[in-house]
Parts: C-alpha cells; sequence; structure tokens
C-alpha cells in the first residue's frame, strides 16, 4: 500500500487490506491481520454499509450527475444521480472508469520539480513559493492554458490570472467550434442547440450521438424512448462514411463519400422545401438530388425519399454530430442541418437553440496562444486540465513552440506528455477528492464535494491559486477566501441562501431549475444565415488515395481513457477490438490490394507516416481509412503506453478552418506484408440461423406477433423447435422437475429471479459491461490474453451482422450476452464437487469455495458464459492503489476458480437482509443488478419472475419475448425482446 | 513477524465450554521470548501474582505483568480486558461494537469511544494505569491503536452480524465469540471459519443452508 494511504485517518475495520482485495485464499488463519479503527467516530461512515455522495462526472463536457458509492472512506463505484437532468440516473462507460481516473497507478504523486532534467519530489510550500517567484518573474506574461468547462474555478482562474497578467486559453480536442459557428450564423447564439431524442418521430444523424459527441448519455437516454419500440417506434436514417455504433442502430444508412455528408443534407432541404424555394433558396437551390448524388454517391431517389418521410414524420430530428462535423465541410455540414430542420418545422420541437454559454476559445485561441509562445510573449504557461503536446497534431508543432517558455507548469493528475514538458508538477485532486462545481448548460450546475481522504499528496488548484495570491500579496490582494471550499460556499451563497439551501444543493448534486430555456429566437423561422458558408464537395481523390477519418474512440475518446483498464478491455462496439489501434479500410479496398485483417498496413500522409493492423468493414465508405484516436501515448502510465499509433500523426497544419480537420487529410496506403493478431474478442460474426439475435419488421411489432409469427408471417417455413421424441423427452423431465421442485427446501415458495433485455432499445454502447466489471471485480487480462480468448467479462455485448452482402443492407444485432441463469441448466449436473447448481430463488449459483477448476461446466454451457481464471488475475489486474476500487461484498477470485454473471447475487443478498432487518418484504424494484442500473436505454430490467405485478413478468410477456437456442430446453431466467425493423416504407 | 498464537491453553475459565479444543501453537522460541521481553518491558515491574488468574462474574481479578504470558489469545498492544468492561462492569457489548445491530460489519470502537470514560477513569492498580497510560499517549498522539485480530472470517464468507442480532438477540455474541465478559484476554473459542459449525446452527434453527446465503 502506498505511504500515503497508509496514513489515512479513515483506516477502520475493513481496511486492514483493501476490503475484497484479498483474495479467496485467504482461508488460512495463522497471520495475524490488524484491525484499526477510527480515532474519532465519523459521523458518515458506518463500517459495512455504503456512504453515497453525490457529485458530477468530469469525465467529458456533458456535466452528468453521479452518486458515488463508498465504502469504508474509499470510493468503489460510481452511478447516475437519478435526480439529474442531464443524465437521469445513468452513466455511460467513461464515466464510471472515472474510478480507474482517481485510482490511477501514474498519477503524480506530489509536488515536483524538474532539475537537471530529472523530477525532484518538494514540498507544497516550497512549490508553491517557486510558482509565487515564476508568476512575478514572468511580469505579466502569464499564460494560462485550460479547459471550456466553466464553474466558479474558471472564474477564479480569469481573476487569478487577470492579478498575475496574461491571459487564459480555453481549449479542448474534438471541440464543437462547427456546430457552434452554425448555431451562430442560423439561430443567432452561441451554442450547441439542445436536441429532444425522445419527442421525434424520425431521426436523421449525420454523425455520431451515442457513443462521445455532445452529451452521448442523454442523447441515449432519448434516443431509447423514441427509436425503441413501445407500440411504435421512430425511424433512423444516418448518412456518413463510416458505419459507427450509431449507424450500427439505424434502420438504414445512406454511405456518403467522406466530406460530403453535407450535400446530402442540402438536397433534402431541397426536397423538403419544394425544389429549393423559400428563404434558404440561395443556399439550397442548386443541390437537386442530382446534383448530391454526383457528389456523394447517395442515391438520388433514397435521398428524395427519405427527405419526403423526414419531413412528414413531424417532428423529426436532423443531427450534425460526430466527426462529419468535425472536418472537410463540417461547417457546411452544420449548417445545412440546422437548415433541414429548419424547413422541415422542428425548430422549436426536437431542435431548441439553447441560449448562449460561455465556452471556449476553439482552436483560434489555441493559434494565438500557440504564437505567444513562439514569438516568447510567454514568460510562465500553466497548463490545467489539457494535454495539448498529445492531443495536438505533431505537425501543429505545440511542443516545440511550448519549449520557449521558460517555466511551464502543470496541475494535471498524470504525468502525461505535457506534464513531462514542464518544470514544475501541482498535481490537483481527483474529482471525488476536491469540492468543484461545473455549470453543464444554462440552468443545470453540478457540485463537487470530496467523497474521501486524497489518494496522494494532491492539492486543490484552486488552494494553489489562493496560497500563491497570499505569497504575492499585492494586487492579489483581493483573494481573501483561506481555501477554495470557502470560497465556493461564498460564491454559492447568494442562490442557495445559508447553510440549509447550501446542504441540499450538495445532496442533491447541484442545483437545476427544469428544462434548459430556449433562446427567444427558438420558435421563429430562423433568417437565412449570412454569409452563406461555402460548401465545395472535396475533389474526388487521385487513383490509391483515401481519406482519412480520424474517429474518437468509442471509450478512450480523444485519449484520456486509454490509461484505465475497464475502458481499454472493453471491447469497441463495432469491431470488437480490445487494447489495440486498428486501421478501417472498405471490403472493396481489401479486396482489390487483397489485404485480410490483422495485416498490417502502412499509412503514409504528407506529414507522418505509420503502421497499423487492417479491419477490413462492411460499413466503410470506399474511399476512407478510419483509424480511432485515443491511443498513441508516450507518456501516460503503464496501460497507456507502447499500445500503437494515434492518427494525430498523419493530420497536417491548421488549415484555413477553424478547427481540427479530424476527417479529411489525404493518405496513401501500403501494404508491408506484416501481420498483427487482432485482439479481438468476437466469435463467429454471423448467427447461422441460430436464432440468438432474433427481429422482426415493425408491422409485425405493431399487430403483436411473436418472432414465430412472425417468421411464419414473413415466409419461412414451419419449423419445428424439437423433434417429437425430444419433445416427449421433455415432457418427461419436466414432470422430473416438478416433482424435484417438492422436496426439502425447494418446496418452499422463494423469489425466481429473472432479467429482460428489449433488443430494441440496446445500442450496443457498453455501458453494462463496465458496470459489471466495476460491480463485481472483474480482473482486466490484457492484450495477450485476449488474444487467447481469457477475458473475464461476465457481461459481453456480441455484436452479429445480418446482410451485408450481394447487395443486401448490413444490419448489426447487439446482444447483451450473461448467464442465462437457466432452470435446466447444463453447467449443473456435470460439476462433480456442486460447485455449480441451482438456488431455490432461481439462481445458477457459482460457490467459488468449492470449485476446483474441471471447467466441465464451461463445456457445457451453450452461451459460453462463464470465465475460468487462468491465471493470477487478481495479483496483477489492479496494481496499486487501483485495488482500492474493489467492491468489499465481493469476493476476488484466485487462480482455478470458474467464475460468472451471479445477478448481482451481493445486491439481492443485500437488499433481503436490509428488508429482515426492517421486518418487510422485498419490494420490486428497490434494487437491481450494476447492467440494469446503468443501462442508458433502460433496456434491461430485473426483478422476480414470480410476482406476475413485478416489471419484469410484465415485459418478459412482451409478444416480442423470446430465449436464446430456446432448442436446448434449458430454460433461461433471460427473457430476450426481439429487435424491430424499420425498413423504408413500402414504395418509398 | 512471528507471534505465539495460543487457543485455550490451560486455563480453566469458567465459561468455557466444551467446543473448545484445547491446542497451543507456539512460534519460534525467539519470538515468545521477545514477545515476553517486550510484556515486561511495557509494564511496571510490580508482579507480584503467578500464574493466571480466573476471572469470576462479579470482580475481574487483578492481573499483571507476569501473570499474562500465560493468558490464551493474541497479545495485544494493550492489555484490555473484556473481563473487566464488560464482565465487572457489565457494559454492554453494542457501547463499544457500535454497528452490530445495523451493519455486517461489528464496529470497532473509535478511540474516541475509549476516552469517553478514560479521560476520567485512570486506573485503581498500577497494572491498569500502565495500560490506560498507553491509552492516552495514543489519543494526545493521534495514531489509532493497531489491535491483532482475533477473529477473522475467509473473505469469500459473507456473515452479515446485524441479520444474526436481529434473529438471536442483542446478547447473541457469545454464541460464537465465547463469553468474553470473562476473558481476560480475547481468544478464539470457536473457529469461524469451520462451516460444519455454522450449519450446525443453521440446522438446529431451520434457517437457509443454500450455498449462496453465505458465499458469493
Amino acid at each position: 500500500m502506498a505511504t500515503n494511504v497508509d496514513r489515512r485517518k479513515f483506516l477502520t475495520v475493513l481496511g486492514v487490506s483493501g476490503g475484497g482485495a484479498v483474495a479467496l485464499s485467504g482461508c488460512s488463519t495463522d497471520r495475524v491481520q490488524k484491525l484499526v479503527p477510527y480515532l474519532v467516530q465519523s459521523e458518515d461512515q458506518v463500517p459495512g454499509v455504503p456512504t453515497w455522495y453525490a457529485s458530477t462526472c468530469t469525465e467529458c463536457s456533458a456535466g452528468c450527475g453521479v452518486h458515488v458509492k463508498t465504502r469504508e472512506g474509499r470510493a468503489i463505484k460510481l452511478e447516475g444521480n437519478p435526480a439529474h437532468p442531464v443524465n437521469r440516473g445513468k452513466l455511460c462507460a467513461r464515466g464510471q472508469a472515472g474510478l480507474q481516473g482517481l485510482y490511477n497507478p501514474s498519477r503524480v504523486k506530489g509536488p515536483m520539480l524538474k532539475e537537471n532534467g530529472a523530477w525532484k519530489e518538494i514540498t507544497w510550500d516550497d512549490a508553491i513559493a517557486r510558482l509565487a517567484q515564476e508568476v512575478g518573474k514572468a511580469s505579466g506574461r502569464v499564460a494560462v492554458l485550460s479547459t471550456p468547462a466553466r464553474g466558479t474555478f474558471s472564474d477564479l482562474l480569469d481573476n487569478w490570472v487577470g492579478a498575475a497578467g496574461g491571459t487564459v486559453t480555453r481549449w479542448e480536442p474534438l471541440d464543437l467550434e462547427p456546430v457552434r459557428m452554425a448555431s451562430r450564423l442560423v439561430y443567432d447564439t452561441d451554442a450547441v442547440p439542445g436536441h429532444n431524442f425522445a419527442e421525434a418521430h424520425f431521426i436523421l444523424g449525420f454523425g455520431d450521438f451515442l457513443e462521445t459527441w455532445n452529451s452521448p448519455t442523454e442523447q441515449q437516454i432519448g434516443y431509447a424512448e423514441s427509436h425503441g419500440f413501445n407500440g411504435d417506434a421512430a425511424r433512423h436514417v444516418q448518412v456518413g462514411a463510416r458505419r459507427d455504433l450509431t449507424g450500427l442502430n439505424a434502420d438504414e444508412f445512406l454511405s456518403a463519400a467522406p466530406g460530403t455528408e453535407a450535400a446530402v443534407a442540402l438536397a433534402m432541404a431541397n426536397v423538403i422545401s419544394g425544389g429549393g424555394s423559400g428563404p434558404f433558396a440561395s443556399l439550397i437551390g442548386e443541390w437537386t438530388p442530382d446534383a448530391a448524388e454526383r457528389a456523394s454517391g447517395v442515391s438520388a431517389a433514397r435521398i428524395t425519399a427519405v427527405a419526403r418521410e423526414f419531413a412528414a414524420a413531424s417532428p423529426g430530428l436532423a443531427v450534425a454530430g460526430g466527426i462529419a462535423a468535425q472536418g472537410d465541410n463540417a461547417l457546411a455540414l452544420a449548417v445545412a442541418v440546422a437548415v433541414l430542420n429548419s424547413v422541415a418545422g422542428n425548430v422549436g420541437r426536437t431542435v431548441l437553440p439553447a441560449a448562449a454559454v460561455p465556452t471556449g476559445d476553439g482552436l483560434a485561441g489555441m493559434q494565438r496562444l500557440m504564437a505567444a509562445m513562439d514569438g516568447g510573449q510567454v514568460g510562465l504557461l500553466m497548463v490545467h486540465d489539457a494535454n495539448p503536446v498529445y492531443a495536438l497534431p505533431k505537425s501543429y508543432g505545440f511542443a516545440e513552440k511550448m519549449a520557449k517558455v521558460p517555466f511551464k507548469v502543470s496541475t494535471g493528475h498524470f504525468l502525461d506528455e505535457t506534464a513531462e514538458a514542464c518544470d514544475l508538477l501541482l498535481p490537483n485532486h481527483h474529482a471525488l477528492e476536491r469540492w468543484d462545481d461545473l455549470r453543464a448548460r444554462p440552468g443545470v450546475t453540478g457540485l463537487m464535494q470530496p467523497v474521501m481522504e486524497p489518494v496522494f499528496q494532491t492539492r486543490h488548484t484552486g488552494d494553489v491559486l489562493l496560497g500563491v495570491a497570499r505569497a504575492i500579496g499585492g494586487g492579489f490582494a483581493q483573494f481573501t477566501a483561506a481555501s477554495f471550499e470557502e470560497h465556493l460556499k461564498q460564491a454559492w451563497a447568494g442562490s442557495t441562501g445559508g447553510d440549509a439551501g447550501w446542504r441540499a444543493a450538495l445532496a442533491a448534486g447541484g442545483a437545476w431549475d427544469g428544462a434548459p430555456a430556449p433562446s427567444s429566437s427558438a420558435a421563429a423561422a430562423p433568417p437565412p444565415p449570412t454569409p452563406a458558408p461555402a460548401f465545395a464537395p472535396p475533389a474526388a481523390p487521385a487513383e490509391g488515395d483515401f481519406t482519412l477519418v480520424a474517429f474518437p474512440h468509442a471509450f478512450l475518446y480523444d485519449g484520456r481513457g486509454a490509461n484505465r483498464p475497464w475502458l481499454l478491455e472493453n471491447p469497441d462496439p463495432v469491431t470488437k477490438i480490445t487494447w489495440h489501434p486498428w486501421a478501417e479500410i472498405s471490403l472493396e479496398t481489401a479486396r482489390r490490394l487483397d489485404i485480410r485483417r490483422g495485416e498490417i498496413i502502412r499509412l503514409v500522409s504528407d506529414h507522418g507516416s505509420m503502421e497499423l493492423p487492417a479491419y477490413p468493414y462492411t460499413g466503410l465508405h470506399d474511399r476512407a481509412i478510419a483509424v480511432p484516436l485515443g491511443f498513441g501515448h508516450t507518456s501516460y502510465g503503464t496501460f497507456a503506453q507502447d499500445a500503437g499509433p494515434t492518427p494525430l500523426d498523419l493530420i497536417g497544419p491548421p488549415g484555413s478552418t477553424p478547427w481540427i480537420n479530424y476527417a479529411g487529410t489525404r493518405v496513401q496506403l501500403e501494404k508491408t506484408h506484416g501481420f498483427k493478431d487482432v485482439a479481438t474478442t468476437e466469435g463467429n460474426p454471423r448467427q447461422l440461423g441460430r436464432g440468438i439475435a432474433e427481429a422482426m419488421p415493425i408491422e409485425y411489432a405493431r399487430r403483436g406477433l411473436t418472432v414465430k409469427e412472425s417468421h411464419l408471417a414473413a415466409g419461412a417455413g414451419h419449423h419445428e423447435i424439437n423433434t417429437p421424441l425430444e419433445v416427449e423427452a421433455i415432457a418427461g423431465w419436466r414432470e422430473e422437475q416438478i416433482e424435484a421442485r417438492k422436496l426439502g427446501d425447494y418446496a418452499e415458495v422463494h423469489p425466481a429471479w429473472g432479467m429482460s433485455i428489449d433488443l430494441s432499445r440496446c445500442t450496443g454502447c457498453s455501458a453494462c459491461v463496465t458496470a459489471c466489471y466495476a460491480e463485481n471485480n472483474i480482473p482486466t487480462v490484457g492484450y495477450d490474453d485476449v488474444l487467447r480468448g481469457r477475458e473475464m467479462s461476465w457481461m459481453r455485448i456480441e455484436r452479429y451482422w445480418e446482410g451485408g452482402e450481394d447487395g443486401e443492407p448490413l444490419e448489426a444485432r447487439f446482444v447483451p450476452m450473461l448467464c442465462q441463469h437457466c432452470e435446466n441448466a447444463p453447467c449443473e449436473p456435470v460439476c462433480p464437487v456442486y460447485a455449480a447448481y441451482h438456488t431455490v430463488d432461481g439462481l445458477n449459483g457459482q460457490v467459488y469455495n468449492r470449485c476446483v477448476g474441471t471447467r466441465y461446466c464451461g463445456n457445457n454451457c451453450p452461451f459460453k458464459v462463464r470465465y475460468f481464471n487462468w491465471y493470477k488475475y487478481n495479483e496483477k489486474a489492479w496494481p496499486e492503489p487501483l485495488h482500492m476500487q474493489l467492491n468489499p461484498d465481493v469476493t476476488v477470485r484466485a487462480r482455478g476458480v470458474m467464475e460468472k454473471c451471479t445477478f448481482c447475487i451481493q445486491r439481492i443478498r443485500g437488499a433481503q437482509h436490509d428488508a429482515r432487518l426492517e421486518d418487510r418484504q422485498l419490494v420490486d424494484g428497490e434494487f437491481t443488478t450494476a447492467c440494469a442500473q446503468a443501462c442508458p436505454s433502460g433496456a434491461i430490467v430485473f426483478g422476480n419472475r414470480r410476482d406476475p405485478a413485478s416489471r419484469v413478468s410484465e415485459v418478459s410477456h412482451d409478444p416480442r419475448g423470446y430465449v436464446v437456442l430456446e432448442e436446448t430446453n434449458v430454460r433461461p431466467a433471460v427473457t430476450y425482446l426481439a429487435k424491430v425493423l424499420h425498413a423504408p416504407e413500402a414504395g418509398a | 513477524m512471528s507471534r505465539e498464537i495460543i487457543h485455550n491453553a490451560d486455563i480453566s475459565t469458567a465459561g468455557a465450554d466444551s467446543i473448545m479444543r484445547k491446542y497451543v501453537l507456539l512460534a519460534a522460541g525467539m519470538g515468545l521470548a521477545g514477545i515476553a521481553a517486550l510484556a515486561v518491558a511495557g509494564r511496571t515491574s510490580d508482579a507480584q501474582q503467578s500464574g493466571p488468574a480466573v476471572a469470576d462474574s462479579i470482580a475481574a481479578t487483578v492481573l499483571a505483568a507476569g501473570d499474562t504470558a500465560g493468558l490464551p489469545g493474541l497479545r495485544q498492544p494493550i492489555f484490555f480486558r473484556h473481563d473487566i468492561h464488560a464482565g465487572q462492569y457489565k457494559i454492554e457489548c453494542q457501547y463499544c461494537h457500535y454497528s452490530v445491530a445495523v451493519s455486517s460489519e461489528p464496529g470497532i470502537p473509535t478511540l474516541e469511544t475509549c476516552m469517553g470514560c478514560h479521560t476520567a477513569v485512570s486506573g485503581t492498580d498500577s497494572a491498569s494505569r500502565a495500560e490506560i497510560r498507553l491509552l492516552r499517549t495514543a489519543w494526545s498522539e493521534k495514531k489509532p491503536i493497531e489491535w491483532n485480530r482475533v477473529h477473522f472470517l475467509a473473505r469469500h464468507v459473507h456473515f452479515p452480524h446485524a441479520n444474526h442480532i436481529k434473529a438471536m438477540g442483542p446478547n447473541a455474541c457469545a454464541t460464537c465469540h465465547g463469553d468474553v465478559a470473562r476473558m481476560p484476554q480475547v481468544y478464539k473459542v470457536n473457529n469461524v471459519n469451520n462451516m460444519g459449525w455454522c450449519i450446525s446452527c443453521h440446522i438446529e434453527r431451520k434457517v437457509t443452508r443454500d450455498c449462496t446465503a453465505c458465499h458469493y
């Protein structure tokens, strides 16, 4: 245990060795353990009982509210705050992995000074004195680089830099600058408009809005409301060069050449406004469907038909998200989509132009900073919450310009590329260790409070600023607060009014005033934008040229998640690749150049080259090569190191556009004839008639047909699941089983735990996977063992391809697969030591301490949901202090033990214990599994199937309900609800 | 570090019943000698009595350094006497083990709880005064006392104390922990990691014997 951890005053009974951190081998009693009590009784900690704190997620700029579960003074899990207007109790994989930022072994453990090129630990007093000295030396030439996130801290920073003399630049990668610029032009407001996905009857996407763009959890919640089947469902058509996760959820995908999405949007607006008349005539007049087809390759007939459907849906919703709004013609696309929403009458209904919010300075601000550094006008650079050395393309030359600054300071949590280039490190507290707030959007401010003592000797940057102010005095005399905590409370005193109000806001997780206020121009039809942004379709690439699409990784995003093993091991939803980057090429390109999966290809641009394993992908346009951002760190801790290159190295210096052109660089492809093993968790990507992921057309779903009736109605032949002999055998078995249920404890009335999963809502986002890892102490195994198929994900998302051949459209089906807790489980009778057995309450129990590791159960499981500990993953998956995240309620499994989904039995037993203490019955919905809790789509429902009034009973009886591999007669406790396919309307 | 672990050595404690098994595990002699030396050094030299005494239910016997070496159980950093606190003064178990009725964990008293009384109570004889001085020093130095753990359950077993207190009453502690009120130094009476011992009680009381009631 790290030395400073030992000193923490929160040590307590279970603090002996990290709660559940001791592995199964802890039977032995010949070791003397210590019991270390608190000195003073903590008011809000009872050993063995979790304490929850409300806080705000800082993993992206969406500002979701979180509830932090702590045990014995340690944060062990993050869940959504149900009362928060942004994420309504849900949390994505990246948000949940915030915990691995807190406990990351690569965190800077205390203040450090670089002397002769080597880092030296110093004291905080010395560090603050040194910073004060350097601020004086810089004499008005202080530059601070920070994020666009706004709150009380950013106000303090502004004032502090004002007193020091200098500027604050606010910038982050993948900034939504083009969308905001379009808002300025079309809605006259400087903010990304609000999108009401839940009310939309037709969703037209021009880029990802489910993975990383803008506010993904909030958008997914709304998307599941409208696109999930509930009597009817919205249709979703996606336009783009790369079929990302959002594209795979679409009912129809129109593949446009990279950079030409705007032409499609303009042509659709042209169709809706009757041939391009009306206020936008100058913009859309020339973009007939035929012109758009010539530019983009999307057929004019489909453009016309989809446009008509979109207009008729009323309201529909068109979204310019994702990487299409970050590349060539991004501004033209954002404006075109705004116009499209306008002519279709969606503005004020599903598109809510928001009041302007102070945002970042965009790339223009960053360029000003770089010019100032280059020109020697910066005496002191302080980087707060940013990693520009990594996140800007190398061709921008940030590192070289930064080197010209005499003294550089970083307040980052990690020794990342930028911190490495600094002279002084003043590590800030993690968001879970500090007082702070975040203005997520107008009317919504989230609060953060320390949920535990700091893991390391870090210090709140607010306190550092105040300390420097005290040391310098003079112009800094205005900063009178003794600490940032006090400063924050003063700042809130006006709105919360006294201690009670402050406590209420803290408990709620912040303050918000209902729905965001739409700006005044919301209801009115927007005026035509002036000047109309020029849209020039990119020139057709030369022979052998491709367009690079550098898209944000679904979990690593811009690279900030790259040191979190949960995110690295969570398979990319599209390719199912873990732990390393890849280069997607189209099937046609792969065929033409004879490139196989895993073959290393070299990508060469005018600015650099790199080698990556190829992933031939049906969903990619022939002209594009897609590479995920997020890898390629040279300094970000052991998990991030040596993972492979980042496509940023191929992107050229800033052009005319005030945003980084993530999609538009010309690259050539060269074969190397080398191979890399692709660490994918995918088995067979096709269902091969096994009926794992069922789907039915929406007209059958509307009529209430079952899956079998739907197959018959679609013209499939009558198919008996079992032969007559099998049916007879099953009937005999059933009788025997009913007799067996009359024996012993089984005769009593117990709950029968079960689950339902609605595939029409599931988007494959994998939030449930991370929730399961967090709740159940599941170890990550790393690249080598994923290759051997030894990942331990109790909950996994299977992705099956349908069609995609012989001109059929490609369709993806996502199936969350976990232990099915079969009534007639094949794993149970084969266990020679009764480690796998059926509990009286319908669970397929797995007793770790009985298990001797024969693996017969795993061999006999038709779902492949049992996972074996081949190695001592428990000893290497959580390098200190990562082990502090472990859930003390769940045994950490050692080598040689089989494990699998338990339906979160610790939650079941915990709720039962609580109910017994209070002399009452369990109430349906008072607890749920970690996966169901996290699912932003609300696809997973858990409960007691024996209670006819429970939600899971109700949902499981939906006509769309089916069980996987029904012919095996294993009788799963998990009911899936078939996906609903919303094909273009007949004749359209 | 090697330490002696002594389970129920030759001591005829009144509360000891038939389940107690007699066995002595001694660590290396060096360790034992070291501990004994520590024990002498840590206490004043006014040891008068020889051999461990039997605690009765009314007044706990005065024990001094020479007496304690033979006591069963783990030597603790402070010679805290359950027989005085729980036996002689009849302080409820839950006064100190504060979370036993609400949590899976029984709770170890904070130093603040100890000082609640020992700010005023200084002990009646030199031996106890010496121990209380150790406590006060720890409090003034803000150093928590690192007790040696006597009972601990293997990590793959989950034992909710609160539910057992709820089912068996607030004074059910002795069922598993023995008659602590008569122990000058707490020792393990029952092997709580012996599952048969758990199960025999569960059978007797006709409550769940499901594996996943405790193992998950």
